[in-house]
């Protein structure tokens, strides 16, 4: 648990006491004091705690071990550590393309709440399948819509190793249609690799070194 | 016997308090349940709570 949650927490205790305590003894808000005690206690304190929790469960949601916490993601997460570099999601997070502890959102930015009102919707539906439903077997979840190339490109685009790469003049105007979507660069036959995580049973899988402390 | 309005601030506070609790609570895991717990109980609990307070105030001022 991060110093950031810790203070997080012991704040909102504040807090709610506070609330407590000003519904323990509500006389008191009949002198101008009191007023302002529990317009304090009763409404801005709450507001500010409600946002800094907000903002807290938001950054949280977009990490690795939030998307992988859900047992089906398991396989995914996995994929992540094959030993195959010709898995894109692994090459990327085993040589820290993404940030290993942000590397689901880094790929997928408009998944989940992350996107527009249909793809937050999606999101509980996932937690309501997860508890209430039948889960689908990892090899069988798909994405909703076709991987757009905007996640590849908000960090390649402009990169001198993907504008000057051979493979990527092999037709003419290739880079433009790949910036406009015209050509997947998932599914053109290209790096079409991905978490392929029925592939995964004969595969061998790399261990990350433990970070020194 | 308390006035409405104590009544209220009663309710108010209990309310955020709860809301609150559920949110310390939340914060103690990363996972997706946490989040829907956070988004959809406690946030709407420590809501009503200050719908409750603030409402309270209106309706003293308007009598």
């Amino acid at each position: 648990m991060g110093g950031t949650t810790i203070i997080l927490i012991f704040f909102t205790a504040m807090v709610a006491v506070l609330g407590l305590l000003t519904s323990m003894r509500p006389e008191f808000t009949a002198a101008r004091g009191g007023k302002i005690m529990a317009f304090v206690a009763l409404c801005i304190l709450p507001v500010l705690s409600v946002w800094a929790g907000f903002h807290e469960q938001v950054e949280r949601s977009t990490s690795t071990q939030f998307c992988l916490s859900c047992h089906v993601m398991d396989k995914f997460g996995k994929s992540l550590t094959v030993d195959d570099k010709s898995f894109v999601p692994a090459a990327h997070f085993q040589n820290n393309f993404v940030p290993r502890d942000h590397a689901c959102f880094t790929c997928h930015t408009d998944y989940t709440m992350f996107g527009d009102y249909k793809a937050k919707w999606r999101g509980v539906h996932h937690v309501l399948v997860q508890y209430l439903g039948t889960i689908p077997k990892p090899e069988d979840i798909k994405l909703y819509t076709p991987y757009n190339n905007r996640e590849c490109l908000h960090c390649h685009a402009g990169a001198r190793s993907y504008e000057e790469a051979s493979s990527h003049h092999k037709q003419p105007d290739m880079l433009a249609k790949a910036a406009s979507n015209e050509l997947s660069c998932t599914s053109s036959g290209c790096h079409d690799i991905i978490h392929n995580v029925g592939d995964l049973g004969d595969a061998t899988f790399w261990t990350p070194t433990p970070e020194p402390k | 016997m308390p006035r409405l309005i104590e009544r209220r601030i009663r309710w108010s506070g209990r309310l955020i308090a709860a809301g609150l609790v559920v949110q310390m609570l939340t914060l103690l895991a990363t996972h997706p349940l946490a989040f829907i717990c956070f988004a959809l109980v406690g946030c709407p609990l420590v809501g009503a709570g200050i719908a409750i307070f603030l409402y309270s105030l209106v309706e003293h001022e308007a009598v």
